[in-house]
């Protein structure tokens, strides 16, 4: 008995959302479709559904920025810097006049391209200044990190602005101090890393500040797993002794990493890309790793504040494919109450029982699925 | 880890290995290789996707002692065959009945225990368009189709089950959230069912179906918000346990329509709910991999259990392994397989009706009352579970030293603190289990052993509930509860006594209880510290793939997988009884 799955040739992965499509739809059918889908009464009032034209293997970026648009915290800042006088272009200036350009459409539904962005984000980093295929949550911290020296670059010049004016201040305190932006204060959360030494007992306890955690995946577990997995003690010996400071020598440890404040938006990275030494190529871990639509953490500190509040499921980047230069990225968010599929420049509707085919495979055979990939989990508070 | 991964699927040693045995404080549970039933190839199901394997079990009372039958649905597939257990392999080539379905696939099925004979049984099969089948796999009859024209309800059926004691009636909860009472001699209706408020209470509202010739269904249940994805009747059949994808377990006194207490997940959807055997608890499983002990008599969180490392799919008690030790100290016996069930045969023509065994101590320890229950996930691991003294009466000081309470969680305080208990009133409700146990030594002191020995009935039919006890502890809710219980004992669902009833004492109690949001901290969900966190006794990996099925038998566990295995797991001392017959079984079960 327990023969392991049968490999059958093009195995049960349904491929509905076709990895390539470099021509743009009109949007015209599809956009119709979905209007009719959700229905004109329950259609929210304010809101609006673009798929995002692909300009070439731009999925990893088109689907980062679906996901980033229906964080509503984030959305919002990013509406209300358009707002804010005339700036030079950069890279926030660019996402802005995108989203300002999405949510001020008449049409409720249709396409975007989001080409200012694009050319925009290959003018500023070489990684990106190309046609290959991205990593999508390389993308989203660049963004993010980007989005964040902007808005600090910012700030340090009007304080200067401001000091020429009032000419006062104490200019070592400000030059130290790095402001916080609300790109931290939506995604930035902190971990305790605390290091037991095992020869005096003494504790000593590191804080380090993230704006997203990567997680590592096994077959057959929950997201609550993998994070648990994260915060489990590690005993650090033989050549990774710790040197303690107490007993000024190396010394074996135990060393676990807990969240000691909980972001607003807890982005959730799954290292589902594993470099295979033998194989000396990066492979896909297409493992089953399910995701509720409610979360919480149990991995906290004690000293945590908030450590118990309940997270929403708001967006999921999903990738579809084998391999992290092969394949192609999508979003699921959920919008009022509903959850949409955003593939480009295709939104459609789905049911959120559809979410579970985006869970991954049982089988370790094929490599090849439509998995999540980058969830993010909004508080409730 | 992920080299070994690699290794096993060039062949190589799988360090997370499959088990297929497992030791217990009560002996060896050994899997039978022999005893597997599967889809006659016996080639994995390939599952990606499709509703999970269901396993129902039905004993036909023949005169051979082989009175076993089991159903199962794999894919679209389902089949119906002579279960052996631990005495014989089973012959999968043929099975009594198969079918296959087009356009809609099985989701879930039950026998009709009282009605099942050598010659008939009536099962109940629900779809995932959300028709329901009545089938008879002996005769190979198909009786009736309901919801046929999907008039009633167009999504996946997600449970459906006989009323306890019932010929004809049967429930059907669907992933819309909705359940219908249908009764087997009613039809459908050519339209659509128009429906009339009977009852609505918080987060839940109870229809009648008007129209002019009595018709299905009777009534429907709409529960929470989201998939209803299990429900469970009290042993005693009178209430009602459902667990949805709002994460609330919500239970009902079934016949009155009036909600008895909730209970929210820590996060995430409930996925499976069960009853302990003499109904004082109800354990349930879900998206936050916990396990959840809940009380009915309190109506408060009295454990979590973590262990799984993944959702929870299915939770059942053990009543075999469940003991409530006698008073009067019984004779000794030594053996494993004595301690089981001794005094007690078991009656499988009703299975929802399990007693709980005597056990008697093999060692001297002052084991009192221990249930066992158990829950298998999508981790593919199984896991036990004992809810020993310590936890069910914090109270008194710890009896034993093998406590299962974590050790983080050594400074949390007496149950109790965790709030206000909301089911305070709830002494004069009995608890609905169908047995007496018997007198517990040591349980003077709690609210509830009062009334905890009151509910002694001959059947469920009966509706004598009244013993001297419950009397003794009455508050009003119990003066209607009897009125009912004399009027309706035949269900014959005369709804007239329900409307004009309100509920007002519990609904008083959970009207409070309404913010989803805000449930944390409260008796509704109380804090991780501040409930004891069980560790399983054992947990293990026993599958390929996601596990969907965890029953408990007289001499044996049962367990399936989403690839369509169905397993047999032999109880101490009951593994020998298929070796003489066959080679023995190879501890890595590899015969196919």
């Amino acid at each position: 008995m327990w023969c392991p799955s049968m490999p059958c040739a093009g195995d049960a992965t349904h491929t509905i959302h076709l990895p390539w499509r470099m021509e743009p739809t009109s949007g015209g059918t599809n956009a119709s479709a979905l209007e009719k889908d959700i229905g004109p009464e329950q259609f929210p009032i304010n809101e609006h559904y673009f798929g995002l034209v692909n300009f070439g293997n731009t999925c990893y970026c088109n689907s980062v920025l679906q996901a980033l648009y229906f964080c509503r915290p984030f959305r919002e800042n990013v509406l209300s810097y358009k707002a804010q006088q005339k700036k030079k272009e950069n890279l926030l200036t660019c996402l802005a006049d995108l989203f300002h350009s999405i949510a001020t459409q008449k049409k409720k539904v249709g396409v975007i391209p989001p080409k200012k962005f694009i050319s925009r984000l290959r003018k500023e980093n070489d990684l990106f200044d190309n046609y290959m295929q991205q990593d999508a949550h390389e993308f989203l911290n660049y963004l993010l990190n980007t989005i964040a020296d902007i808005l600090q670059e910012e700030k340090k010049q009007e304080k200067q602005n401001g000091k020429l004016k009032n000419g006062n201040m104490n200019e070592a305190e400000e030059n130290n101090k790095q402001e916080l932006t609300w790109v931290h204060e939506i995604f930035q959360g902190t971990l305790t890393n605390e290091t037991r030494c095992l020869n005096c007992e003494t504790v000593s306890s590191k804080d380090e500040d993230f704006l997203d955690l990567s997680v590592d995946v096994e077959q057959n577990t929950s997201i609550t797993h993998c994070l648990r997995d994260f915060s489990n003690t590690e005993t650090l010996c033989s050549e990774q002794k710790y040197y303690c400071e107490t007993c000024c020598s190396k010394q074996e440890a135990q060393k676990r990493m807990r969240v000691k404040k909980l972001p607003m938006i807890l982005a959730l990275h799954l290292k589902r890309f594993k470099y295979m030494e033998q194989l000396h190529r990066y492979t896909k871990l297409s493992y089953r790793v399910v995701f509720p639509l409610e979360l919480r953490l149990f991995n906290t500190s004690g000293d945590a504040v908030n450590l118990d509040r309940m997270y929403d499921l708001v967006a999921v980047v999903v990738h579809c494919g084998s391999g992290p230069n092969r394949g192609h990225y999508i979003t699921i968010v959920k919008s009022h109450g509903f959850w949409l599929l955003f593939d480009d420049d295709i939104v459609e509707k789905i049911d959120a029982q559809a979410i579970e085919e985006f869970y991954g495979l049982t089988s370790d055979i094929s490599k090849n699925s439509e998995s999540g990939y980058i969830l993010f989990y909004q508080s409730r508070e | 880890m992920l080299l070994s991964k690699m290794a096993a699927e060039g062949g190589g040693k799988e360090m997370n290995e499959i088990k297929t045995q497992f030791t217990t404080r009560e002996g060896l549970y050994k899997l039978l290789s022999h005893s597997e039933y599967s889809r006659p190839n016996r080639v994995p199901f390939n599952s990606q996707g499709s509703n999970p394997v269901r396993v129902s079990f039905v004993n036909v009372n023949d005169q051979s002692g082989n009175g076993d039958r089991l159903c199962f649905n794999v894919g679209r597939e389902l089949y119906f065959y002579i279960y052996k257990g631990v005495r014989k392999a089973a012959d999968l080539s043929k099975p009594i009945d198969k079918r296959i379905y087009k356009g809609t696939q099985p989701t879930c099925h039950d026998f009709n225990h009282l009605t099942a004979t050598a010659e008939s049984v009536s099962l109940l099969v629900g779809f995932s368009a959300g028709q329901v089948q009545l089938i008879d796999p002996i005769k190979k009859e198909t009786s009736k189709l309901f919801n046929e024209e999907r008039l009633i309800d167009k999504s996946r059926v997600t449970c459906v089950k006989w009323v306890p004691g019932s010929e004809s009636l049967f429930l059907v909860a669907h992933s819309s959230g909705n359940m219908y009472l249908y009764n087997v001699e009613h039809t459908c209706g050519t339209t659509a069912p128009h429906y009339q408020l009977l009852k609505q209470g918080e987060n839940f509202a109870v229809h009648t179906c008007k129209s002019k010739s009595t018709r299905n269904p009777l009534l429907k249940w709409t529960v929470g918000e989201g998939a209803l994805n299990e429900f469970a009747f009290s042993p005693d059949g009178k209430y009602l346990a459902c667990v949805s994808q709002d994460g609330f377990l919500r239970v009902f006194n079934f016949d009155s329509v009036e909600l008895h207490g909730t209970m929210k997940s820590y996060f995430g959807g409930l996925l499976c709910v069960c009853w302990s055997p003499d109904g004082k608890y109800i354990v349930t499983g879900g998206e936050d991999d916990l396990v959840t002990v809940w009380s009915f008599v309190d109506c408060r969180v009295i454990a979590r259990g973590h262990g799984h490392k993944s959702w929870v799919s299915v939770v059942a008690f053990d009543p075999y392994t469940t003991s409530v030790e006698e008073s009067d100290p019984m004779e000794f016996s030594g053996s494993d397989e004595d301690f089981q069930d001794l005094h007690f045969g078991r009656d499988r023509a009703n299975s929802t009706q399990s007693r709980l065994s005597k056990r008697n101590s093999t060692d001297s320890r002052p084991v009192s009352v221990t249930y066992r229950f158990g829950s298998v996930g999508q981790d593919t691991q199984l896991c036990l579970w004992d809810l020993t003294e310590d936890i069910l009466f914090p109270h008194q000081p710890l009896s034993r030293a093998r406590t299962h309470t974590n050790v983080m969680n050594a400074t949390s305080p007496p149950a109790g603190s965790g709030g206000a208990n909301p089911g305070s009133n709830g002494n004069s409700i009995t608890t609905p289990g169908n047995s007496v146990p018997p007198p517990l030594p040591r349980s003077n002191s709690l609210p509830h052993s009062a009334v905890s020995n009151a509910g002694s009935k001959s059947s469920v039919m009966d509706g004598a509930i009244a013993s001297g006890v419950s009397k003794f502890a009455t508050l009003s809710l119990h003066d209607r509860k009897e009125r009912h219980h004399e009027k309706d004992h035949k269900r014959n669902h005369s709804m007239g006594h329900i409307s004009s009833k309100s509920s007002d004492k519990l609904n008083l109690v959970t009207k409070t209880k309404t913010d989803p949001a805000k449930t944390l901290g409260t008796p509704l969900c109380p804090r991780m510290e501040d409930v004891p966190l069980l560790e399983p006794l054992i947990c293990k990996k026993i599958a390929h793939e996601r596990l969907t099925v965890l029953i408990f038998l007289e001499d044996c566990i049962v367990t399936a997988c989403q690839e369509g295995f169905i397993c047999t797991w032999a109880r101490p001392g009951k593994v020998g009884l298929l070796s003489s017959q066959n080679q023995a079984n190879s501890p890595s079960g590899t015969v196919v």
